[in-house]
Protein backbone atom coordinates (compact mmCIF):
# COMPACT_ATOMS: atom_id res chain seq x y z
CA UNK A 1 0.00 0.00 0.00
CA UNK A 2 1.14 3.47 -0.89
CA UNK A 3 -0.30 6.49 0.83
CA UNK A 4 0.68 10.12 0.47
CA UNK A 5 -0.86 12.71 2.78
CA UNK A 6 -0.49 16.37 1.83
CA UNK A 7 2.96 15.76 0.41
CA UNK A 8 5.00 18.59 -1.01
CA UNK A 9 8.51 18.35 -2.40
CA UNK A 10 10.61 21.41 -3.04
CA UNK A 11 14.08 20.83 -4.45
CA UNK A 12 17.01 22.83 -3.16
CA UNK A 13 16.97 24.68 -6.48
CA UNK A 14 13.61 26.12 -5.44
CA UNK A 15 11.59 24.04 -7.87
CA UNK A 16 8.27 22.80 -6.48
CA UNK A 17 8.08 19.27 -7.82
CA UNK A 18 5.02 18.12 -5.91
CA UNK A 19 2.45 20.38 -4.37
CA UNK A 20 0.21 19.12 -1.58
CA UNK A 21 -0.43 15.71 -3.14
CA UNK A 22 -2.66 13.20 -1.41
CA UNK A 23 -2.91 9.76 -2.92
CA UNK A 24 -3.75 6.25 -1.87
CA UNK A 25 -3.01 3.06 -3.74
CA UNK A 26 -4.47 0.03 -2.01
CA UNK A 27 -3.01 -3.44 -1.84
CA UNK A 28 -3.78 -5.33 -5.01
CA UNK A 29 -4.39 -2.22 -7.12
CA UNK A 30 -3.03 -1.67 -10.60
CA UNK A 31 -2.52 2.00 -11.31
CA UNK A 32 -1.13 3.89 -14.28
CA UNK A 33 0.63 7.14 -13.49
CA UNK A 34 0.62 9.46 -16.47
CA UNK A 35 1.70 13.04 -17.09
CA UNK A 36 4.07 15.01 -19.25
CA UNK A 37 7.78 15.15 -18.48
CA UNK A 38 8.61 17.40 -15.59
CA UNK A 39 5.14 16.99 -14.16
CA UNK A 40 6.38 15.25 -11.04
CA UNK A 41 6.14 11.55 -11.93
CA UNK A 42 9.80 10.88 -11.24
CA UNK A 43 9.60 12.77 -7.98
CA UNK A 44 6.70 10.56 -6.94
CA UNK A 45 8.72 7.43 -7.71
CA UNK A 46 11.77 8.75 -5.89
CA UNK A 47 9.62 9.50 -2.87
CA UNK A 48 8.26 5.98 -2.79
CA UNK A 49 11.79 4.53 -3.06
CA UNK A 50 13.00 6.94 -0.41
CA UNK A 51 15.64 8.31 -2.69
CA UNK A 52 14.40 11.73 -1.62
CA UNK A 53 12.41 12.92 1.37
CA UNK A 54 9.20 14.89 1.34
CA UNK A 55 9.59 18.54 2.28
CA UNK A 56 6.29 18.26 4.11
CA UNK A 57 3.55 15.66 4.51
CA UNK A 58 3.63 11.95 5.23
CA UNK A 59 4.61 9.11 2.88
CA UNK A 60 3.59 5.59 3.89
CA UNK A 61 4.74 2.63 1.81
CA UNK A 62 4.12 -1.01 2.75
CA UNK A 63 3.47 0.00 6.33
CA UNK A 64 6.64 2.08 6.69
CA UNK A 65 6.47 5.75 7.44
CA UNK A 66 9.21 6.91 5.09
CA UNK A 67 9.59 10.31 6.71
CA UNK A 68 10.67 8.54 9.87
CA UNK A 69 12.53 5.59 8.34
CA UNK A 70 16.15 5.52 9.46
CA UNK A 71 18.86 5.33 6.82
CA UNK A 72 20.03 1.96 8.08
CA UNK A 73 16.59 0.50 7.50
CA UNK A 74 16.39 1.55 3.86
CA UNK A 75 17.79 -1.72 2.41
CA UNK A 76 15.28 -3.73 4.44
CA UNK A 77 12.46 -1.49 3.27
CA UNK A 78 13.46 -1.71 -0.38
CA UNK A 79 13.25 -5.48 -0.25
CA UNK A 80 9.48 -5.11 -0.03
CA UNK A 81 9.39 -3.37 -3.41
CA UNK A 82 10.25 -4.58 -6.90
CA UNK A 83 11.40 -2.21 -9.62
CA UNK A 84 11.26 -2.29 -13.38
CA UNK A 85 13.11 0.45 -15.21
CA UNK A 86 12.78 1.86 -18.68
CA UNK A 87 16.36 0.91 -19.50
CA UNK A 88 16.06 -2.61 -17.96
CA UNK A 89 19.22 -2.17 -15.84
CA UNK A 90 20.30 -5.75 -16.11
CA UNK A 91 23.89 -6.49 -15.19
CA UNK A 92 25.58 -7.16 -18.54
CA UNK A 93 28.22 -9.51 -17.13
CA UNK A 94 25.62 -11.86 -15.64
CA UNK A 95 23.37 -14.37 -17.34
CA UNK A 96 19.59 -14.15 -17.09
CA UNK A 97 19.64 -16.68 -14.28
CA UNK A 98 22.38 -14.84 -12.38
CA UNK A 99 20.69 -11.48 -12.80
CA UNK A 100 17.62 -12.83 -11.07
CA UNK A 101 19.39 -14.99 -8.50
CA UNK A 102 21.44 -11.94 -7.58
CA UNK A 103 18.41 -10.30 -5.93
CA UNK A 104 17.93 -13.28 -3.67
CA UNK A 105 21.62 -13.40 -2.80
CA UNK A 106 21.43 -9.76 -1.80
CA UNK A 107 18.73 -10.59 0.73
CA UNK A 108 20.71 -13.60 1.93
CA UNK A 109 18.17 -16.21 0.83
CA UNK A 110 19.12 -19.87 1.35
CA UNK A 111 20.76 -21.45 -1.70
CA UNK A 112 18.19 -24.19 -1.85
CA UNK A 113 15.44 -21.60 -2.15
CA UNK A 114 17.36 -19.70 -4.84
CA UNK A 115 17.73 -22.88 -6.91
CA UNK A 116 13.99 -23.45 -6.75
CA UNK A 117 12.68 -19.93 -6.98
CA UNK A 118 14.73 -18.54 -9.88
CA UNK A 119 13.73 -21.16 -12.50
CA UNK A 120 10.14 -20.69 -11.38
CA UNK A 121 10.05 -16.93 -12.05
CA UNK A 122 11.95 -17.42 -15.29
CA UNK A 123 9.18 -19.77 -16.39
CA UNK A 124 6.57 -17.21 -15.32
CA UNK A 125 7.95 -14.74 -17.87
CA UNK A 126 8.44 -17.51 -20.43
CA UNK A 127 12.21 -17.35 -20.81
CA UNK A 128 13.17 -20.91 -19.83
CA UNK A 129 15.15 -21.27 -23.06
CA UNK A 130 17.20 -18.14 -22.38
CA UNK A 131 18.17 -18.73 -18.75
CA UNK A 132 21.87 -18.94 -19.62
CA UNK A 133 21.91 -16.13 -22.16
CA UNK A 134 23.50 -12.77 -21.46
CA UNK A 135 21.37 -9.60 -21.64
CA UNK A 136 23.00 -8.41 -24.88
CA UNK A 137 21.88 -11.64 -26.57
CA UNK A 138 18.23 -10.80 -25.87
CA UNK A 139 15.73 -8.50 -27.54
CA UNK A 140 14.44 -5.44 -25.67
CA UNK A 141 11.18 -7.17 -24.86
CA UNK A 142 12.99 -10.21 -23.51
CA UNK A 143 15.30 -8.06 -21.44
CA UNK A 144 12.34 -6.30 -19.91
CA UNK A 145 10.78 -9.67 -19.10
CA UNK A 146 13.98 -10.61 -17.30
CA UNK A 147 13.72 -7.34 -15.39
CA UNK A 148 10.15 -8.17 -14.45
CA UNK A 149 11.18 -11.61 -13.28
CA UNK A 150 13.86 -9.94 -11.21
CA UNK A 151 11.33 -7.55 -9.68
CA UNK A 152 9.12 -10.51 -8.91
CA UNK A 153 11.62 -12.95 -7.49
CA UNK A 154 11.62 -11.82 -3.86
CA UNK A 155 7.83 -11.72 -3.83
CA UNK A 156 7.41 -7.99 -3.17
CA UNK A 157 4.15 -6.43 -2.06
CA UNK A 158 4.55 -3.64 -4.57
CA UNK A 159 6.12 -3.41 -8.00
CA UNK A 160 6.97 -0.03 -9.45
CA UNK A 161 7.45 0.02 -13.19
CA UNK A 162 8.94 3.25 -14.49
CA UNK A 163 8.15 3.50 -18.22
CA UNK A 164 8.68 -0.23 -18.69
CA UNK A 165 7.64 -0.05 -22.34
CA UNK A 166 9.63 3.07 -23.16
CA UNK A 167 12.50 1.25 -24.85
CA UNK A 168 10.74 -1.59 -26.61
CA UNK A 169 8.71 -2.07 -29.78
CA UNK A 170 5.07 -0.96 -29.47
CA UNK A 171 3.66 -4.39 -30.29
CA UNK A 172 5.78 -5.93 -27.54
CA UNK A 173 4.63 -3.26 -25.10
CA UNK A 174 1.25 -4.90 -24.80
CA UNK A 175 2.92 -8.17 -23.88
CA UNK A 176 4.80 -6.47 -21.08
CA UNK A 177 1.69 -4.84 -19.66
CA UNK A 178 -0.20 -8.15 -19.94
CA UNK A 179 2.57 -9.72 -17.91
CA UNK A 180 2.30 -7.02 -15.25
CA UNK A 181 -1.47 -7.43 -15.21
CA UNK A 182 -1.03 -11.14 -14.67
CA UNK A 183 1.28 -10.50 -11.74
CA UNK A 184 -1.26 -8.04 -10.36
CA UNK A 185 -3.96 -10.68 -10.49
CA UNK A 186 -1.87 -12.78 -8.13
CA UNK A 187 -2.13 -9.99 -5.56
CA UNK A 188 0.88 -7.74 -6.10
CA UNK A 189 0.20 -4.02 -6.16
CA UNK A 190 1.51 -2.43 -9.34
CA UNK A 191 2.28 1.18 -10.07
CA UNK A 192 3.21 1.78 -13.68
CA UNK A 193 4.47 5.13 -14.90
CA UNK A 194 3.99 5.71 -18.60
CA UNK A 195 3.23 8.36 -21.14
CA UNK A 196 1.93 6.00 -23.78
CA UNK A 197 -1.71 6.97 -23.82
CA UNK A 198 -2.63 4.26 -26.33
CA UNK A 199 -1.52 1.66 -23.87
CA UNK A 200 -3.49 3.21 -21.04
CA UNK A 201 -6.60 3.51 -23.17
CA UNK A 202 -6.24 -0.09 -24.27
CA UNK A 203 -5.97 -1.59 -20.81
CA UNK A 204 -7.91 0.91 -18.75
CA UNK A 205 -8.01 0.70 -14.96
CA UNK A 206 -7.00 3.33 -12.49
CA UNK A 207 -5.35 6.34 -14.07
CA UNK A 208 -3.50 8.94 -12.01
CA UNK A 209 -2.58 12.01 -14.03
CA UNK A 210 0.00 14.30 -12.53
CA UNK A 211 0.48 17.77 -13.91
CA UNK A 212 2.65 20.57 -12.54
CA UNK A 213 3.10 18.71 -9.29
CA UNK A 214 -0.58 18.12 -8.65
CA UNK A 215 -2.92 15.19 -9.19
CA UNK A 216 -5.32 16.49 -11.81
CA UNK A 217 -7.12 13.24 -12.57
CA UNK A 218 -7.52 10.05 -10.56
CA UNK A 219 -10.26 7.74 -11.77
CA UNK A 220 -10.92 4.24 -13.01
CA UNK A 221 -11.70 4.07 -16.72
CA UNK A 222 -12.82 1.14 -18.80
CA UNK A 223 -10.26 -0.31 -21.16
CA UNK A 224 -10.91 -1.06 -24.81
CA UNK A 225 -10.36 -4.74 -24.28
CA UNK A 226 -12.79 -4.87 -21.38
CA UNK A 227 -15.60 -3.27 -23.32
CA UNK B 1 25.64 -12.00 7.06
CA UNK B 2 25.60 -15.75 6.74
CA UNK B 3 28.63 -17.84 5.89
CA UNK B 4 27.20 -18.75 2.48
CA UNK B 5 26.80 -15.02 1.85
CA UNK B 6 30.45 -14.36 2.72
CA UNK B 7 31.50 -17.21 0.45
CA UNK B 8 29.39 -15.86 -2.37
CA UNK B 9 30.71 -12.33 -1.97
CA UNK B 10 34.30 -13.51 -1.77
CA UNK B 11 33.81 -15.40 -5.02
CA UNK B 12 32.20 -12.29 -6.48
CA UNK B 13 35.22 -10.23 -5.47
CA UNK B 14 37.57 -12.73 -7.11
CA UNK B 15 35.43 -12.86 -10.26
CA UNK B 16 35.37 -9.08 -10.35
CA UNK B 17 39.13 -9.03 -10.56
CA UNK B 18 38.92 -11.02 -13.78
CA UNK B 19 35.89 -9.18 -15.13
CA UNK B 20 37.53 -5.82 -14.51
CA UNK B 21 40.99 -7.06 -15.30
CA UNK B 22 42.21 -3.80 -16.84
CA UNK B 23 41.22 -1.90 -13.73
CA UNK B 24 42.57 -4.64 -11.48
CA UNK B 25 45.80 -4.60 -13.45
CA UNK B 26 46.08 -0.84 -12.98
CA UNK B 27 45.55 -1.21 -9.21
CA UNK B 28 48.03 -4.04 -9.19
CA UNK B 29 50.69 -1.96 -10.98
CA UNK B 30 50.21 1.03 -8.71
CA UNK B 31 50.44 -1.16 -5.63
CA UNK B 32 53.43 -3.00 -7.01
CA UNK B 33 55.32 0.24 -7.63
CA UNK B 34 54.32 1.65 -4.24
CA UNK B 35 55.35 -1.48 -2.37
CA UNK B 36 58.61 -1.62 -4.31
CA UNK B 37 59.38 2.03 -3.60
CA UNK B 38 58.62 1.73 0.09
CA UNK B 39 60.26 -1.69 0.37
CA UNK B 40 63.44 -0.68 -1.42
CA UNK B 41 63.68 2.48 0.71
CA UNK B 42 63.33 0.40 3.87
CA UNK B 43 65.89 -2.15 2.70
CA UNK B 44 68.29 0.58 1.71
CA UNK B 45 67.84 2.19 5.08
CA UNK B 46 68.33 -1.10 6.89
CA UNK B 47 71.54 -1.73 4.97
CA UNK B 48 72.90 1.74 5.55
CA UNK B 49 72.12 1.31 9.20
CA UNK B 50 73.82 -2.05 9.25
CA UNK B 51 76.86 -0.62 7.47
CA UNK B 52 77.10 2.24 9.90
CA UNK B 53 76.73 -0.30 12.68
CA UNK B 54 79.56 -2.27 11.07
CA UNK B 55 81.81 0.74 11.04
CA UNK B 56 80.89 1.53 14.59
CA UNK B 57 81.82 -1.97 15.61
CA UNK B 58 85.26 -1.29 14.28
CA UNK B 59 85.69 1.80 16.39
CA UNK B 60 88.95 1.37 18.20
CA UNK B 61 90.62 3.60 20.67
CA UNK B 62 94.36 3.27 21.09
CA UNK B 63 95.89 4.37 24.37
CA UNK B 64 99.67 4.84 24.02
CA UNK B 65 101.65 4.56 27.21
CA UNK B 66 104.77 6.47 28.20
CA UNK B 67 107.90 4.73 26.91
CA UNK B 68 109.62 4.66 30.32
CA UNK B 69 106.71 2.94 32.01
CA UNK B 70 107.23 0.03 34.41
CA UNK B 71 105.35 -3.23 34.42
CA UNK B 72 103.58 -2.20 37.61
CA UNK B 73 102.49 1.14 36.22
CA UNK B 74 101.17 -0.57 33.09
CA UNK B 75 99.01 -2.81 35.25
CA UNK B 76 97.77 0.25 37.11
CA UNK B 77 96.71 1.87 33.88
CA UNK B 78 94.99 -1.32 32.81
CA UNK B 79 93.03 -1.66 36.05
CA UNK B 80 91.99 1.98 35.84
CA UNK B 81 90.80 1.49 32.28
CA UNK B 82 88.91 -1.62 33.31
CA UNK B 83 87.06 0.37 35.96
CA UNK B 84 85.62 2.71 33.36
CA UNK B 85 82.03 2.04 32.31
CA UNK B 86 82.04 2.93 28.66
CA UNK B 87 84.91 0.68 27.65
CA UNK B 88 85.16 -2.96 26.64
CA UNK B 89 87.59 -5.41 25.03
CA UNK B 90 90.77 -3.99 26.47
CA UNK B 91 93.79 -5.71 24.97
CA UNK B 92 97.46 -5.03 25.59
CA UNK B 93 99.59 -4.39 22.55
CA UNK B 94 103.23 -4.51 23.49
CA UNK B 95 105.93 -2.43 21.84
CA UNK B 96 107.70 -5.61 20.67
CA UNK B 97 104.56 -6.74 18.88
CA UNK B 98 104.13 -3.25 17.48
CA UNK B 99 107.66 -3.36 16.13
CA UNK B 100 107.16 -6.74 14.53
CA UNK B 101 103.92 -5.63 12.91
CA UNK B 102 105.58 -2.52 11.63
CA UNK B 103 108.49 -4.45 10.17
CA UNK B 104 106.05 -6.82 8.60
CA UNK B 105 104.06 -4.05 6.96
CA UNK B 106 107.10 -2.11 5.75
CA UNK B 107 109.49 -4.73 4.47
CA UNK B 108 111.22 -2.33 2.06
CA UNK B 109 112.51 -0.37 5.05
CA UNK B 110 114.01 -3.44 6.75
CA UNK B 111 117.44 -1.71 6.71
CA UNK B 112 116.14 1.19 8.72
CA UNK B 113 114.64 -1.10 11.28
CA UNK B 114 117.78 -3.22 11.44
CA UNK B 115 119.86 -0.11 12.12
CA UNK B 116 117.86 0.46 15.26
CA UNK B 117 119.28 -2.75 16.67
CA UNK B 118 117.60 -3.63 19.89
CA UNK B 119 116.35 -0.10 20.45
CA UNK B 120 112.57 0.09 20.25
CA UNK B 121 111.25 3.65 20.12
CA UNK B 122 107.65 2.51 19.94
CA UNK B 123 105.42 2.77 23.02
CA UNK B 124 103.32 0.03 24.58
CA UNK B 125 99.61 0.52 24.05
CA UNK B 126 96.14 -0.66 24.98
CA UNK B 127 93.52 -1.16 22.32
CA UNK B 128 89.92 -0.92 23.44
CA UNK B 129 86.44 -0.32 22.24
CA UNK B 130 83.95 2.31 23.28
CA UNK B 131 80.56 0.86 24.15
CA UNK B 132 78.42 3.91 23.49
CA UNK B 133 80.11 5.88 20.78
CA UNK B 134 77.99 8.96 21.32
CA UNK B 135 79.91 9.52 24.57
CA UNK B 136 83.35 9.02 23.08
CA UNK B 137 84.55 12.53 23.86
CA UNK B 138 83.68 12.34 27.57
CA UNK B 139 85.27 8.90 27.89
CA UNK B 140 88.47 10.10 26.27
CA UNK B 141 88.62 13.11 28.60
CA UNK B 142 88.30 10.76 31.59
CA UNK B 143 91.04 8.51 30.25
CA UNK B 144 93.39 11.44 29.88
CA UNK B 145 93.34 11.88 33.67
CA UNK B 146 95.08 8.53 34.13
CA UNK B 147 98.86 8.84 34.72
CA UNK B 148 101.53 7.55 32.38
CA UNK B 149 99.50 7.95 29.25
CA UNK B 150 101.36 9.38 26.32
CA UNK B 151 98.58 9.86 23.85
CA UNK B 152 95.07 8.68 23.07
CA UNK B 153 93.93 8.13 19.54
CA UNK B 154 90.12 7.98 19.26
CA UNK B 155 88.04 8.18 16.10
CA UNK B 156 85.51 10.52 17.63
CA UNK B 157 85.18 12.95 14.75
CA UNK B 158 84.39 10.10 12.43
CA UNK B 159 82.04 8.59 14.96
CA UNK B 160 80.19 11.86 15.40
CA UNK B 161 79.70 12.18 11.66
CA UNK B 162 78.36 8.64 11.50
CA UNK B 163 75.86 9.21 14.28
CA UNK B 164 74.76 12.37 12.55
CA UNK B 165 74.34 10.59 9.22
CA UNK B 166 72.36 7.82 10.85
CA UNK B 167 70.02 10.33 12.45
CA UNK B 168 69.48 12.17 9.19
CA UNK B 169 68.88 8.93 7.31
CA UNK B 170 66.36 7.78 9.91
CA UNK B 171 64.38 10.98 9.53
CA UNK B 172 64.55 11.11 5.76
CA UNK B 173 63.68 7.44 5.41
CA UNK B 174 60.71 7.74 7.78
CA UNK B 175 59.43 10.77 5.89
CA UNK B 176 59.84 9.03 2.53
CA UNK B 177 58.09 5.89 3.74
CA UNK B 178 55.15 7.79 5.23
CA UNK B 179 54.81 9.95 2.11
CA UNK B 180 54.88 6.91 -0.18
CA UNK B 181 52.34 5.04 1.94
CA UNK B 182 49.97 8.01 1.77
CA UNK B 183 50.49 8.44 -1.97
CA UNK B 184 49.81 4.73 -2.51
CA UNK B 185 46.59 4.95 -0.54
CA UNK B 186 45.43 7.96 -2.52
CA UNK B 187 46.22 6.30 -5.84
CA UNK B 188 44.55 3.05 -4.84
CA UNK B 189 41.53 4.90 -3.59
CA UNK B 190 41.34 6.65 -6.95
CA UNK B 191 41.70 3.41 -8.86
CA UNK B 192 38.94 1.91 -6.78
CA UNK B 193 36.87 5.00 -7.44
CA UNK B 194 37.24 4.31 -11.13
CA UNK B 195 36.36 0.69 -10.52
CA UNK B 196 33.29 1.72 -8.51
CA UNK B 197 32.39 4.12 -11.30
CA UNK B 198 32.72 1.39 -13.90
CA UNK B 199 30.28 -0.68 -11.89
CA UNK B 200 27.93 2.11 -10.87
CA UNK B 201 24.98 0.49 -12.67
CA UNK B 202 25.52 -2.76 -10.88
CA UNK B 203 25.81 -0.91 -7.58
CA UNK B 204 22.69 1.13 -8.18
CA UNK B 205 20.77 -2.07 -8.97
CA UNK B 206 22.09 -3.60 -5.79
CA UNK B 207 20.83 -0.61 -3.85
CA UNK B 208 17.42 -0.84 -5.47
CA UNK B 209 16.96 -4.45 -4.56
CA UNK B 210 17.85 -3.73 -0.97
CA UNK B 211 21.52 -4.65 -0.64
CA UNK B 212 23.13 -3.37 2.53
CA UNK B 213 26.22 -1.20 2.21
CA UNK B 214 28.33 -3.96 3.73
CA UNK B 215 27.09 -6.37 1.08
CA UNK B 216 28.03 -3.98 -1.72
CA UNK B 217 31.39 -3.14 -0.22
CA UNK B 218 32.55 -6.63 0.56
CA UNK B 219 33.51 -7.72 -2.99
CA UNK B 220 35.46 -4.49 -3.45
CA UNK B 221 37.19 -5.19 -0.18
CA UNK B 222 38.12 -8.71 -1.32
CA UNK B 223 39.18 -7.37 -4.69
CA UNK B 224 41.45 -4.72 -3.18
CA UNK B 225 42.88 -7.10 -0.65
CA UNK B 226 43.67 -9.88 -3.10
CA UNK B 227 45.10 -7.48 -5.69
CA UNK B 228 47.27 -5.96 -2.97
CA UNK B 229 48.46 -9.31 -1.67
CA UNK B 230 49.37 -10.50 -5.18
CA UNK B 231 51.21 -7.23 -5.80
CA UNK B 232 53.07 -7.88 -2.54
CA UNK B 233 54.15 -11.34 -3.64
CA UNK B 234 55.32 -10.13 -7.06
CA UNK B 235 57.10 -7.22 -5.39
CA UNK B 236 58.92 -9.70 -3.16
CA UNK B 237 60.16 -11.63 -6.16
CA UNK B 238 61.29 -8.46 -7.97
CA UNK B 239 62.98 -7.16 -4.83
CA UNK B 240 64.73 -10.48 -4.32
CA UNK B 241 66.12 -10.56 -7.86
CA UNK B 242 67.07 -6.88 -7.78
CA UNK B 243 68.61 -7.10 -4.34
CA UNK B 244 70.76 -10.09 -5.19
CA UNK B 245 71.88 -8.41 -8.40
CA UNK B 246 72.93 -5.26 -6.55
CA UNK B 247 74.70 -7.22 -3.81
CA UNK B 248 76.45 -9.24 -6.51
CA UNK B 249 77.56 -6.08 -8.25
CA UNK B 250 78.82 -4.52 -5.05
CA UNK B 251 80.71 -7.60 -3.88
CA UNK B 252 82.25 -8.72 -7.17
CA UNK B 253 82.57 -5.73 -9.45
CA UNK B 254 83.23 -2.90 -7.09
CA UNK B 255 85.69 -2.93 -4.29
CA UNK B 256 83.66 -0.40 -2.41
CA UNK B 257 82.49 -2.96 0.09
CA UNK B 258 86.01 -3.90 1.02
CA UNK B 259 86.34 -0.40 2.34
CA UNK B 260 83.13 -0.57 4.30
CA UNK B 261 83.17 -4.27 5.06
CA UNK B 262 81.14 -6.81 3.12
CA UNK B 263 79.70 -8.33 6.25
CA UNK B 264 77.60 -5.22 6.69
CA UNK B 265 75.24 -6.05 3.80
CA UNK B 266 72.22 -7.98 4.98
CA UNK B 267 71.88 -11.14 2.84
CA UNK B 268 68.36 -11.41 1.34
CA UNK B 269 67.89 -15.01 2.41
CA UNK B 270 68.02 -13.83 6.02
CA UNK B 271 65.08 -11.46 5.60
CA UNK B 272 63.21 -13.07 2.68
CA UNK B 273 60.29 -14.44 4.70
CA UNK B 274 59.96 -11.24 6.68
CA UNK B 275 60.00 -9.18 3.49
CA UNK B 276 57.46 -11.44 1.77
CA UNK B 277 55.05 -11.37 4.72
CA UNK B 278 55.37 -7.63 5.24
CA UNK B 279 54.99 -6.91 1.51
CA UNK B 280 51.92 -9.11 1.17
CA UNK B 281 50.33 -7.74 4.33
CA UNK B 282 51.12 -4.15 3.39
CA UNK B 283 49.71 -4.71 -0.09
CA UNK B 284 46.57 -6.36 1.24
CA UNK B 285 46.09 -3.63 3.84
CA UNK B 286 46.62 -0.73 1.45
CA UNK B 287 44.44 -2.39 -1.19
CA UNK B 288 41.64 -3.14 1.25
CA UNK B 289 41.76 0.27 2.95
CA UNK B 290 41.93 2.11 -0.34
CA UNK B 291 38.86 0.33 -1.65
CA UNK B 292 36.96 0.72 1.63
CA UNK B 293 37.59 4.48 1.75
CA UNK B 294 36.64 4.85 -1.85
CA UNK B 295 33.46 2.75 -1.71
CA UNK B 296 32.42 4.41 1.53
CA UNK B 297 32.54 7.77 -0.19
CA UNK B 298 30.63 6.55 -3.23
CA UNK B 299 27.96 4.30 -1.89
CA UNK B 300 25.69 6.75 -0.17
CA UNK B 301 22.70 7.04 -2.46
Amino acid sequence: MVELKNVSVTYSTGVDALNNVSLRINDGDFAFVVGSSGAGKSTLIKLILKEIDATSGVVMVNGCNLTKLRKKKIPEFRRTIGFVFQDFRLIPTMTVYENIAFVLRVIDAPRKYIRKRVPYVISLVGLQEKANAYPNQLSGGEQQRVAIARALVNDPQLIIADEPTGNIDPELSYEIVELLKGINECGTTILMVTHEHDLVRHFGGRIININSGEVVFDEVIGGVNEA
Amino acid sequence: MKLSGVRYLTRQGLENIWKNRMMAFASFCVLLVSILLVGVSVLLFMNLDSMIGGIEDKNEVIVFLNTDITQEQTEQVQSKLEQMDNIENITFYSKEKAMEDMKESMKEYADVFDSLGTDNPLPDSFRLRIKDISHTAETVTLMKEIDNILKIRAPYDFVNVLSEIRNIITWVASAVIIALAIVSMVIISNTTKASVFARRNEISIMKYVGATNAFIRFPFFVEGMVTGAVAGVIATIITWIGYDAVVDLLTHEVNLLNVIGVGSIIPFGKIAIKVAVIYALAGALIGALGSVFSTRKHLDV
